[in-house]
């Protein structure tokens, strides 16, 4: 029977000790299947790390289960680690290596056969246009090149279960293109690929679900579709304004937040064409610069979801 | 075998991270037994034959103990520090292999120092060595037990901690150990430290692997150096396997 499960967490619940203790994960569920791609979305602070470091044997959870390929990976895990390659949100030093040295040693380190290691090393450094830097001294290369280089190194014998920590950051947009595409490709070769990630807007194209974590549990895991189904028929109005005007929404228009001269709201479908003439007279009338119309996005759904939390957090604290 | 293999991936790894220092790391290992030899003789002047063969069989030690005791430590803390260790702790390699694979690198660093270190001294004070047998299997127990109490010591400590504790065990190993002097010369209390301590039994160790004409090692003083290695090795496989 072929496992199609790669990662099953359940109920992960870890404490950090300490004076100030911190509940890192409080009730995780979580699934990655073979093929997929899925997003772990969540700020900073939210337990994403918590949870990768459980996954591979670095942290102890205090209570749960993660079944990785069929094999407990709190039990055995070294088991788990030879299943899984993950990509850190810190950069690995390589200094005195070259970034293909770099992905070869590692790729052998996993076990790979030298002559397929060389082989698919120099796969990875075509396809993510690294072969300009291949063979400088990583003291030399930039930020960018270094985050390419280490997500290379993490698939260049990829497990069963791929991890990446933000393998977007410091990547310039069209290196970071190849780089979604590469990831894609992992997926459609049969890894599970668990993303974590701050850039919703990119990851949304890529993945075929996504959770989103905060305070430690998952407050939503659904395809990007279902997570955006409830606000189907909204869209996102935007407005640019011009110093020292004020605007007043007309009626049925649900104002979202505003920041200087910005403004936001969301507009059933069927009332935008009237909006758009509303806004195109304040434009007129040199109330507003320039305004957009946007179908609502995956970070809207996110913003949302965790504002919901927000509210309810003090409530919270004082039962902890 | 696939444990030998990934111990050679990561020691070629840690080799070729570190090339850049390379020849001066070896550089300095050759300045330190040199030194030793050299510099102790200074101090003592002219020195009898038996002085002589105490100083120049006790050089290849101070080299050992130098590089186990406060070049991995130091090495191992600044890839904490760097966030390498992190890392490589993601990796499907057998715990143990990370100290396997430092030790061997740290070994190999240290060898050109000792071997350099045996003929300055054998030429300075022109003395004569008769070399045991067992002397490699010797010097690689010396060398293991140096570097994986300077291992569990990095594990342990913070790295800024750890880094200022080894600089301290430096002078303790060339002033306060019976390394290049005998022990009686050092107070009571000291020798007695010493006789648990796993310096001394190195020392003696080596000197009569080097001069096995003269020198000897106690039973008590081999064992004292094996549960040494023990339960360093064991401390710092502990702390490498260790879950928060």
């Amino acid at each position: 029977m072929v496992q199609d499960e790669v990662l099953t967490v359940r109920g992960l619940r870890k404490r950090y000790r300490g004076r100030r203790g911190v509940q890192a994960n409080d009730g995780i569920d979580l699934d990655v299947r073979a093929g997929q791609v899925v997003g772990l979305l969540g700020h900073n602070g939210a337990g994403k790390t918590t949870l990768v470091n459980q996954v591979v044997g670095l942290v102890l959870p205090d209570e749960g289960t993660i079944v990785l390929d069929g094999i407990d990976a709190v039990a055995r895990p070294g088991q788990a680690r030879a299943r899984t390659s993950i990509q850190a949100q810190a950069n690995v030093p390589i200094t005195g290596l070259t970034p293909r040295l770099a992905i070869e040693l590692v790729g052998r380190l996993r076990g790979g056969e030298r002559s397929a290691v060389r082989a698919r090393a120099g796969e990875l450094i075509e396809a993510l246009d690294l072969s300009p830097w291949a063979d400088t001294r990583a003291e030399k290369v930039s930020g960018g090149i270094a985050r390419l280089t280490a997500f290379a190194m993490t698939v260049v014998q990829p497990g069963r279960l791929v991890v990446l920590d933000e393998p977007t950051n410091d990547v310039d947009p069209v290196r970071r293109r190849l780089l979604w595409q590469q990831i894609r490709r992992l997926a459609d070769e049969g890894a599970g690929v668990l993303l974590v990630t701050h850039n919703v807007r990119e990851a949304e194209r890529v993945v075929d679900r996504l959770a989103i974590l905060d305070h430690g549990v998952v407050l939503a895991a659904d395809t990007p579709a279902g997570l955006t189904a409830s606000r189907q028929g909204t869209l996102t109005v935007e407005l640019d304004l011009l110093p020292g005007a004020t605007v007043t929404w007309p009626d049925g228009v649900l104002a979202r937040g505003s920041s200087r001269m910005r403004e936001a709201a969301s507009v059933p479908a069927e009332d935008a064409a009237e909006v758009v003439r509303w806004a195109q007279r304040q434009v007129q009338q040199g109330a507003i610069e320039r305004y957009s119309l946007v179908p609502a996005s995956l970070e809207d759904v996110y913003v949302d979801l965790v504002e919901a939390e927000r509210h309810d957090a003090p409530a919270e604290e004082v039962a902890a | 075998m696939t444990a030998v293999r990934q111990t050679l991936l990561l020691a070629q790894w840690q080799f070729r991270r570190q090339s850049t220092f390379l020849p001066l790391l070896v550089v300095v290992q050759v300045f330190i037994a040199v030194a030793t030899v050299v510099g102790y003789g200074l101090l003592v002047g002219d020195p009898p034959p038996e002085v002589a063969l105490y100083l120049a069989t006790g050089a290849p030690t101070i080299t050992l103990i130098t590089v186990g005791l406060v070049m991995t430590p130091q090495l191992l803390a600044q890839s904490k520090t760097e966030g390498s260790l992190d890392w490589m702790r993601t990796l499907p390699v057998p715990r143990g292999l990370f100290l396997a694979s430092d030790l061997l690198v740290w070994t190999v660093l240290a060898l050109p120092g000792m071997v350099l270190g045996v003929l300055v001294g054998a030429a300075r004070f022109d003395i004569e060595l008769s070399i045991a047998p067992w002397l490699v299997p010797a010097t690689l127990l010396v060398s293991m037990t140096a570097a994986a109490v300077g291992y569990a010591l990095a594990s342990v400590l913070p790295p800024p901690l750890a880094n200022l504790v080894t600089q301290m065990l430096v002078f303790v190993v060339l002033l306060f150990s019976p390394v290049s002097y005998p022990a009686e010369r050092m107070p009571t209390w000291l020798q007695q430290v010493h006789e648990w301590a796993p310096i001394e039994p190195m020392a003696q160790l080596v000197r009569a692997g080097l001069a096995q004409d003269a020198f000897s090692i106690s039973g008590r003083s081999l064992l004292v150096l094996v549960v040494w290695c023990l339960v360093a090795t064991g401390a710092a496989a502990l702390a490498l396997r260790r879950r928060v």
